[in-house]
């Protein structure tokens, strides 16, 4: 998630409101399309106060939520449904010992050993909510974690995911 | 005039799809934060408290419109407070060795709580802007 889509939009449609102000300037204008004109101006400024505010607290409070899960202490993957990983936070790319270009679009399944594939494939279903497992690692030995999973709404609206906690085991 | 408020339509439709996209992403993450049975703090860089989820609350046994803008080192019991202190600044300024984990003592009202505390920079390109803690109860 960026700032500068929203921020380009922004300073976009500025440029076009200030370009309908600069016409109104103009004096050729018809004093009537023009009262109307400013009318709606000043309606479109409100609105757009009220929009450019509900951006600005998404973001903050978008920010602060994906921070949250970018830089929690715990390692941290998103998968969809089928378990493909859409999202890993930093504790989880040490963990897994990857590059987040690496690990985001490969099935979980391909970071545990077959021999826990048993444990892995019914969490995907749903049940159950946790269990052990080994990580297979790039450039790393083996390490026993347990795995936790819990459901989450991914950012496409309306699609659901899955939210795995990877600990080590104690 | 019409190209102009044409265009400007255009835009706002755009500006809208992409709010209602930030709103799904917020969703998405303060689900992930909310919801989540493990108790995190996030914090600014001096540790003052920008947000706890509701295990936090559980553990830290305060109200949670309280906890935005108190410093989280005002939480921890007066004896091991210094000391907390300590480690937040080492790890802040990152100086070798500072440990990640440490255990402490969190004290509300009626209640002291030994807790073990993990935590993680938020760092963009080498700048710290904040801290995201885990708080573990010692059974």
């Amino acid at each position: 998630m960026t700032a500068s889509a929203p921020e380009l939009l922004l300073a976009t449609v500025t440029a076009v409101r200030d370009a309908i102000v600069k016409r109104l300037g103009v004096d050729s204008l018809n004093p009537d399309a023009k009262r109307e004109m400013e009318m709606a101006l000043e309606e479109l400024n409100v609105m757009w106060k009220e929009l450019q505010g509900e951006v600005d607290l998404l973001l903050l409070e978008n920010t602060r939520y994906a921070d949250a899960f970018e830089y929690s202490p715990d390692a941290y993957v998103i998968t969809d449904l089928g378990g493909t990983v859409r999202e890993a936070n930093q504790a989880a790319l040490e963990l897994l010992g990857g590059r987040r270009d690496d690990v985001v679009a490969r099935p979980l399944t391909d970071y545990v050993f077959d021999a826990d594939a048993s444990t892995v494939e019914p969490m995907l279903g749903g049940q159950p909510l946790a269990g052990p497992a080994h990580l297979r690692r790039a450039e790393a030995a083996p390490l026993a974690v347990e795995l936790s999973v819990r459901a989450i709404p991914l950012k496409e609206k309306g699609v659901g995911g899955l939210c795995w906690l990877i600990r080590p085991a104690a | 005039m019409a190209a102009e408020l044409d265009d400007l339509k255009g835009m706002w439709l755009d500006l809208k799809a992409r709010v209602d996209q930030l709103a799904e992403e917020r969703r998405h993450y303060l689900e992930f934060f909310e919801q989540s049975a493990e108790a995190y703090v996030v914090t600014d860089a001096q540790g003052t408290i920008v947000d706890a989820n509701g295990a936090a609350v559980d553990v830290l046994q305060r109200r949670r419109r309280l906890l935005a803008g108190t410093p989280i080192a005002a939480l921890v019991a007066l004896e091991r407070r210094t000391e907390f202190r300590s480690r937040l600044q080492r790890l802040v300024a990152r100086e070798p060795g500072a440990p990640r984990r440490f255990s402490t003592v969190f004290e509300a009202p009626e209640l002291r709580t030994e807790v073990g505390v993990s935590l993680r920079l938020i760092d963009r390109e080498g700048v710290v802007s904040g801290v995201c803690w885990l708080l573990q109860p010692v059974q």
